[in-house]
C-alpha cells in the first residue's frame, strides 16, 4: 500500500518535471512537424505483440488509423534506438510469461525460466540505464516516465514480483553464468531418487513403500531443513517439498503412527493423581492453621455483632 | 466523672481476674451486657481456623501525617528558600531513576526469560521429536515435568523458605501499602531480589502465570529503595535523599515506582499514572501526578532502549513494554454499531467467568492458609502444579488433531508436529508449547482459520483451572497474562463461531478481534480494574479505535462480576486480614460513633515522664501501641490530665537510645541536641525496645517530651459518626486519632484497626475480629 503510494507519488514528481521541460521543447521545435508514420506503425505492432490477444484483433487497425492522423512532432517521439529497445523488451517479456504459464503448477518457474528472466532483466536495465545510446538519448525518460501509466515500467514490475516473491535468488548462481546452484541441483537429484523409489514400491504394499523409501525421504527432508536454515530455498524446492511430504504423509500415511496412547495415559494419569494425594494427606496430617482471637480493649459493650442488630432492630 | 481513666482500667483488670465487677456504671450504659459477652466469649474457643473476617495485628498503619513537632519547625526554619529548590529537583531526580531502575528491571527480566525458556523450550522440542519417531513419548513428557518443576522448585524456595511476601503477583501487597498500611518486609532489597528471580523461574517453569503484576511490585520497592538514598541489607549509605526517610515522602515514591512498573510492563505510560490513581495513592496532588507521569516515560522508554540493544539495533524506540500486542492491522480493526451489544455481552460473559475464577480462587487460598501453610508443603504444592501444567498440555497436545500447515513466515516459535503430516504443525501446541504471552500475541494475530474450535474450547477450559489453580502459590507470579489468554481464547472462539453463523459474516468477525474483548472482558472479571485497564489495553495494542468497545466491556465484567464476588486482589487482601480502608465508611454506618468505635482505655504519657514507665510501657508485648497521647497534669491541682500532643514509639525509642534525660541534659550541659535528622536515621527499622539497655539508675531519671511529641494531634468529640472520622482518616492518612471529651480529656484512641473492622457483609454491618497471625 505504502510502496504504491510512493510510486505514485514519484511518477507524479517525474510528470511534472517532464512537463516542464517538454513545454520548452515545444516553444522552440513547435513548426517541426516532420511524418513519423513508419515508426508508430512499428511501436504499435509491438504493442500488439505484447498484447497477443484474439479478441482485440481488430483493434490494430483502428490503432492504425487512428496513429496516422495523430502524430507529434519528431522531437517529442522516441527515438528509434528507443523503440528497438522497446521492441526486443516486448519480445523478452513474451518470452518469460510464456515460460512462466506452463511452469506455474508444479511450480518450476526457477528452474525453467530463469534465463529468459535474465535476458528481460537485461532489457530493462538497458532501458533504464542513465547511459546514452547512438544519437545521444537515453531511453529512461522517455520510455520510462514520460505518462502516469508508465507501463514499461510496471509491466517489468509485475514480472519482478514474481521474481522475487517466488525467491529463485537463492536458487541461481549469477557467476560465471546463470545457473541454478550446485545445493539446488543436488536436492533435485535427491527429490528424483526419493520419488523414483516412491515409484517403485508404489503399486506394492504401502508399509514396504514406508519402510524402504524411508532413508531417501528421510535424507530428502534433512536437506531441505538444512537448506531452509540457510536460507537458500526459492519456491521450486519449497514447492516440491511440500508435494513429496504430502505424497508421504496423506498418500502413503507414512507419517508416525499414535503408538504409545496407553503409556502417555499411564504417565499422565500417574501425575494427575499426586495432588490429589499431596492434598488428601496435607488436609488430613496437617494441623490446621489457628488464630488466637485477640480481644480489644473497648470502651462499651456494643462490639459484638448480636449488639450490633440489637441495635439496629 | 473526677477520674475515668482510673475506674475504666480498674475493670480492665477486673476482666482479667475474672472477678465480677460492682455494676458501677461506666461511660455509658451498664456492667451486665457487657458481663454476659464476656462470658459468651469465654464459651468460645479463643482460637478459630483462618477466615476472611480477621484483622491481623501485624499490620500497621504508616505515619503519613506529618510530626509537627518542635524539632520540624526548627530545622523548616533553617532551611533556605534555595534548599527547598534542591528538595523538589532531586525528587524530580529520584523519579528518573526510579523510572530507569525499574526499566532494566524489566528488562532483564524479559531477556533472561525469553533466554532460559528458549533453552528449555528446544530441548524438550528436540526430544519430542527424536522420541516421536521411535517412540517413549512418555519419558518426554516426563523429562518436560520434571525441567518445568525444577524451574518452579528454585522458584519456590527462594519464595517460601527466604521472602513470603515476595509470592504473588505483589500488587495486592501494594495496594495496601498505598493505602497507607506498613506491610512487614514488602519494599525491601531481599523482596526485590526474590521477586525479580521467582518471577523468571516460575515463566520459564511454564506456570500459568505473567511476569507483569511482579514488576510493578519491583517498580515499589525500587523507588522505595533509591527515595532513601541508601541500603539497610548492605549497610550502605549514600548519605543522600535524606530528607526523604520518612513514610510520607517514601509512600509519593512508592506510588511513583508501582506506576513505573506498569508502564514498564506493558509499554502504557498513562496507563501505569492511572493504575497508581485508581489502585493506590489516596493522596493526589498535581506535582506529584505528573512526577509519576516522567517516571512511567522514563522507564518505558528505558525499556524500549535497552531491548533495542539487544534486538540489535540500537536507538529504536518503538518497541514497547514487556508485553507487546503487537499492532492491529488497519483493516481487521474496524468494528461497527451493531457490534457493540455483542461486545457488551461479551463483558458479561467475562464478569461471569471471573467471578468464577475468583469464587474458585477464594476457597482454594482459604484451604491453602488453613493447611499449606509450611515452606515445605509449599514448594512440593508448587512442584505439582509445574508437573501437572505440564502433563496436561503433553495430554492436549498428544491427543489434538488439529494441524496446520507451516505459515510462510513461521510465526510459531515453537513449532510442534508431533503426529501431523510433514510440513504441518500441531495447532495445540502454539498455544500450550509456548510462554503464555507469545500465545496471547499469537491469539490476537494469527489469521483465521489457525485454530479451530474444539482446540480452542478445550484450551480455555484447561487453561481456565490451571491458572485459577497457580494463583497464590508459593511463587511469584502475576495473573494479567493467564487472564488475557483465557479471555483471548474464548473471545477468539466467540469470533469464529460468529463468523460460522452468518452467512457472510468473515467480512466483519475478525477472530483476532474478538480475542482481544475476550480478552479485556476476562480480565476485567478477573481483577476489576476499570479506567486503568482501559487505558493499558489500549496502550499495550496502540490502538485508540477500540478505545470504545474495551471501556463497554470493561464496565459490564466489572458490573456483573461485582455481582457475584469481589475482585480477585481485593479478596487477597482480605484473606491476609489486612486493614484495609476503602474509599466510603460502610453504608448505614451513621450511628456508630466514636465512642464505640474508639479503643479505650488509651495508656497515655506524662509531658514529663519517668524513663522507668516508658520503658516499661514500650516493653509490655501484650499491648503493642504504637502512638501514646502526651497528657499535662498540672501539679498539686486536683484536675484531670488533659491533652497535650501525641508521640510515637519510633521517637520513644529514638530518644531512649540516645538517653535524652533531663538529669543527663544537666549534668552535661555541652550535649548534642537531638535533631531530626537522628529520627531519619533510624528509619524505617528502629531497633525493638528490647535492644535497649537502659540501667537501674537511668530508669529513674525523667524525660521531657515536650520538643519531641506532636503537638497538635487530630483530635474528634466522642460523639462524632464514624463516616467523618473514616473520612478523616481516608483523606489526611491519619495513623491515630485522639477521641476527647469537652474539657480535652483523652477518653480514647482511633486507629485504622478500629474502623477497618467495620463491613458490610451479606447481614448488614459486620465487625471483623482482631487475631495474632
Amino acid at each position: 500500500m505504502f510502496l504504491h503510494q510512493n510510486v505514485a507519488f514519484f511518477a507524479l514528481l517525474f510528470m511534472s518535471a517532464y512537463i516542464f521541460v517538454s513545454g520548452d521543447v515545444v516553444n522552440l521545435t513547435a513548426s517541426d512537424l516532420i511524418d513519423k508514420s513508419g515508426l508508430v506503425r512499428t511501436s504499435s505492432s509491438a504493442a500488439a505483440a505484447v498484447v497477443n490477444s484474439p479478441v482485440l484483433k481488430p483493434a490494430p487497425d483502428l490503432l492504425f488509423s487512428l496513429n496516422l492522423l495523430s502524430n507529434f512532432p519528431e522531437d517529442l517521439e522516441i527515438s528509434e534506438y528507443c523503440n528497438e529497445l522497446l521492441h526486443i523488451f516486448g519480445q523478452r517479456y513474451v518470452t518469460y510469461v510464456n515460460c512462466l504459464v506452463p511452469a506455474a503448477r508444479p511450480v518450476k518457474v526457477c528452474q525453467n525460466c530463469f534465463s529468459s528472466f535474465e535476458s528481460l532483466n537485461d532489457t530493462y536495465e538497458n532501458i533504464s540505464s542513465n547511459d546514452v545510446g547512438p544519437g545521444n538519448v537515453s531511453c529512461r525518460d522517455s520510455l520510462l516516465r514520460s505518462d502516469r501509466l508508465m507501463l514499461v515500467f510496471l509491466l517489468f514490475n509485475n514480472l519482478k514480483d514474481i521474481w522475487t516473491k517466488s525467491n529463485c535468488d537463492s536458487c541461481i548462481i549469477k557467476v560465471p553464468h546463470f545457473n541454478l546452484t550446485s545445493d539446488t541441483l543436488y536436492f533435485l537429484a535427491t527429490l528424483n531418487r526419493t520419488l523414483s523409489c516412491f515409484e517403485k514400491y508404489q503399486q506394492g504394499n504401502r508399509t514396504e513403500l514406508c519402510t524402504n523409501c524411508k532413508t531417501a525421504y528421510k535424507g530428502l527432508n534433512d536437506l531441505y531443513s538444512g537448506m531452509e536454515k540457510n536460507q537458500t530455498l526459492c519456491i521450486d524446492i519449497e514447492d516440491a517439498m511440500n508435494m513429496t511430504r504430502r505424497l508421504w504423509s496423506k498418500n502413503f500415511n507414512c507419517s508416525s503412527p499414535r503408538e504409545e496412547t496407553v503409556a502417555v495415559i499411564a504417565v499422565s494419569s500417574f501425575m494427575l493423581f499426586l495432588p490429589i494425594i499431596f492434598y488428601l494427606s496435607s488436609f488430613l496430617h496437617s494441623e490446621q492453621k489457628k488464630r488466637k482471637l485477640i480481644h480489644p480493649k473497648r470502651a462499651k459493650s456494643y462490639t459484638s455483632l448480636m449488639n450490633i442488630q440489637d441495635k439496629m432492630s | 466523672m473526677a477520674n475515668i481513666t482510673k475506674k475504666v482500667s480498674w475493670s480492665s483488670r477486673t476482666d482479667e481476674s475474672g472477678a465480677a465487677g460492682e455494676g458501677t456504671p461506666l461511660l455509658n450504659g451498664s456492667e451486665q451486657p457487657r458481663l454476659s459477652r464476656q462470658d459468651s466469649l469465654r464459651g468460645r474457643p479463643k482460637e478459630i481456623p483462618h477466615n476472611e473476617k480477621l484483622l491481623s495485628l501485624k499490620y500497621e498503619s504508616l505515619d503519613y501525617d506529618n510530626i509537627e513537632n518542635q524539632l520540624f519547625l526548627e530545622e523548616e526554619r533553617r532551611m533556605s528558600h534555595m534548599g527547598f529548590r534542591c528538595l523538589e529537583i532531586s525528587r524530580w531526580v529520584v523519579c528518573g531513576l526510579i523510572g530507569f531502575l525499574t526499566g532494566l528491571i524489566a528488562c532483564f527480566i524479559d531477556i533472561v526469560v525469553e533466554q532460559l525458556a528458549g533453552i528449555k523450550y528446544q530441548v524438550v522440542k528436540e526430544n519430542i521429536e527424536r522420541f516421536t519417531e521411535f517412540g517413549g513419548l512418555s519419558i518426554s513428557l516426563i523429562l518436560w515435568a520434571v525441567l518445568n518443576s525444577t524451574f518452579v522448585m528454585v522458584g519456590a524456595i527462594i519464595v517460601a523458605f527466604f521472602e513470603p511476601i515476595a509470592a504473588g503477583s505483589g500488587i495486592p501487597q501494594i495496594k495496601c501499602y498505598l493505602n497507607g498500611v506498613k506491610i512487614p518486609r514488602v519494599v525491601r532489597l531481599k523482596t526485590l531480589v526474590v521477586k525479580v528471580c521467582g518471577v523468571i523461574c516460575s515463566v520459564v517453569g511454564g506456570l500459568a502465570v505473567g511476569k507483569e503484576g511482579p514488576m510493578i511490585h519491583s517498580g515499589a520497592v525500587v523507588a522505595a529503595g533509591v527515595s532513601q538514598g541508601r541500603s539497610t541489607s548492605l549497610k550502605r549509605d549514600f548519605k543522600i535523599f535524606e530528607y526523604f526517610r520518612r513514610d510520607t515522602e517514601k509512600r509519593d515514591f512508592v506510588s511513583a515506582g508501582a506506576a513505573a512498573g506498569v508502564s514498564a510492563a506493558f509499554g502504557a505510560p498513562v496507563g501505569g499514572v492511572l493504575f497508581s490513581l485508581e489502585e493506590g495513592a489516596s493522596f493526589w496532588n498535581q506535582m506529584l501526578t505528573w512526577r509519576i507521569f516522567f517516571a512511567s516515560m522514563i522507564s518505558t522508554f528505558t525499556l524500549n532502549f535497552f531491548l533495542s540493544i539487544y534486538h540489535k539495533n540500537p536507538g529504536d524506540l518503538s518497541n514497547p513494554g514487556l508485553i507487546n500486542f503487537g499492532r492491529f492491522e488497519s483493516e481487521s480493526m474496524a468494528y461497527n454499531l451493531y457490534e457493540i451489544p455483542l461486545f457488551i455481552a461479551m463483558g458479561a460473559l467475562g464478569g461471569l467467568l471471573g467471578a468464577l475464577f475468583n469464587f474458585l480462587n477464594y476457597w482454594l487460598t482459604i484451604f491453602r492458609i488453613r493447611y499449606i501453610h509450611r515452606p515445605c508443603l509449599q514448594v512440593m504444592e508448587a512442584m505439582l502444579v509445574a508437573a501437572v501444567t505440564a502433563t496436561v498440555s503433553f495430554t492436549m497436545i498428544y491427543f489434538s488433531n488439529d494441524c496446520q500447515p507451516l505459515g510462510p513466515e513461521h510465526t510459531e516459535e515453537y513449532p510442534l508436529q508431533l503426529f501431523c503430516a510433514d510440513g504441518e504443525y500441531n495447532s495445540m501446541a502454539t498455544a500450550f508449547f509456548n510462554t503464555p504471552e507469545r500465545s496471547v500475541r499469537s491469539l490476537f494475530h494469527n489469521p483465521a482459520g489457525t485454530y479451530n474450535p474444539l482446540t480452542l474450547g478445550l484450551f480455555t477450559l484447561t487453561y481456565f483451572f490451571l491458572a485459577c489453580w497457580t494463583y497464590g502459590l508459593a511463587v511469584s507470579a502475576g495473573v494479567f497474562i493467564p487472564s488475557l489468554l483465557i479471555g483471548a481464547a474464548w473471545g477468539r472462539l466467540c469470533g469464529i463461531l460468529l463468523a460460522s453463523i452468518t452467512a457472510n459474516g468473515s467480512i466483519w468477525a475478525d477472530p483476532g478481534k474478538y480475542a482481544l474483548i475476550g480478552a479485556g472482558a476476562q480480565l476485567g472479571g478477573i481483577v476489576r480494574m476499570t479506567l486503568s485497564l482501559t487505558v493499558i489495553l489500549v496502550e499495550a495494542t496502540g490502538n485508540v479505535t477500540y478505545g470504545l468497545p474495551i471501556m463497554l466491556v470493561l464496565m459490564t465484567a466489572k458490573i456483573v462480576g461485582d455481582y457475584f464476588e469481589e475482585g480477585l486482589y481485593d479478596i487477597h487482601i482480605k484473606l491476609q486480614s489486612v486493614p484495609f480502608l476503602h474509599w466510603e465508611a460502610p453504608a448505614t454506618s451513621h450511628w456508630l460513633t466514636a465512642r464505640e468505635v474508639m479503643s479505650s482505655p488509651v495508656t497515655c504519657l506524662n509531658r514529663i515522664e519517668k524513663v522507668g514507665t516508658i520503658v516499661d510501657i514500650l516493653s509490655n508485648t501484650s499491648t503493642n501501641h504504637n502512638g501514646f497521647p502526651v497528657v499535662v497534669q498540672i501539679t498539686g491541682s486536683d484536675e484531670p490530665a488533659k491533652l497535650c500532643g501525641l508521640i510515637l514509639r519510633s521517637q520513644l525509642i529514638v530518644l531512649l537510645k540516645h538517653k535524652v534525660f533531663v538529669e543527663l541534659a544537666r549534668s552535661r550541659l555541652t550535649q548534642r541536641k537531638l535533631q531530626l535528622k537522628d529520627f531519619r536515621d533510624a528509619y524505617p527499622r528502629f531497633p525493638p525496645i528490647q535492644s535497649i539497655h537502659v540501667s537501674q539508675d537511668e530508669r529513674e531519671c525523667m524525660m521531657d517530651l515536650t520538643e519531641f511529641m506532636n503537638a497538635t494531634p487530630y483530635t474528634v468529640p466522642q460523639d462524632t459518626s464514624l463516616p467523618r472520622v473514616f473520612k478523616l482518616f481516608r483523606a489526611l492518612g491519619l495513623r491515630h486519632l485522639v477521641v476527647v471529651d469537652d474539657e480535652n480529656r483523652v477518653i480514647g484512641l482511633v486507629t485504622r484497626k478500629d474502623l477497618a473492622r467495620y463491613h458490610l457483609g451479606k447481614h448488614g454491618l459486620e465487625e471483623l475480629q482482631l487475631a495474632q497471625t
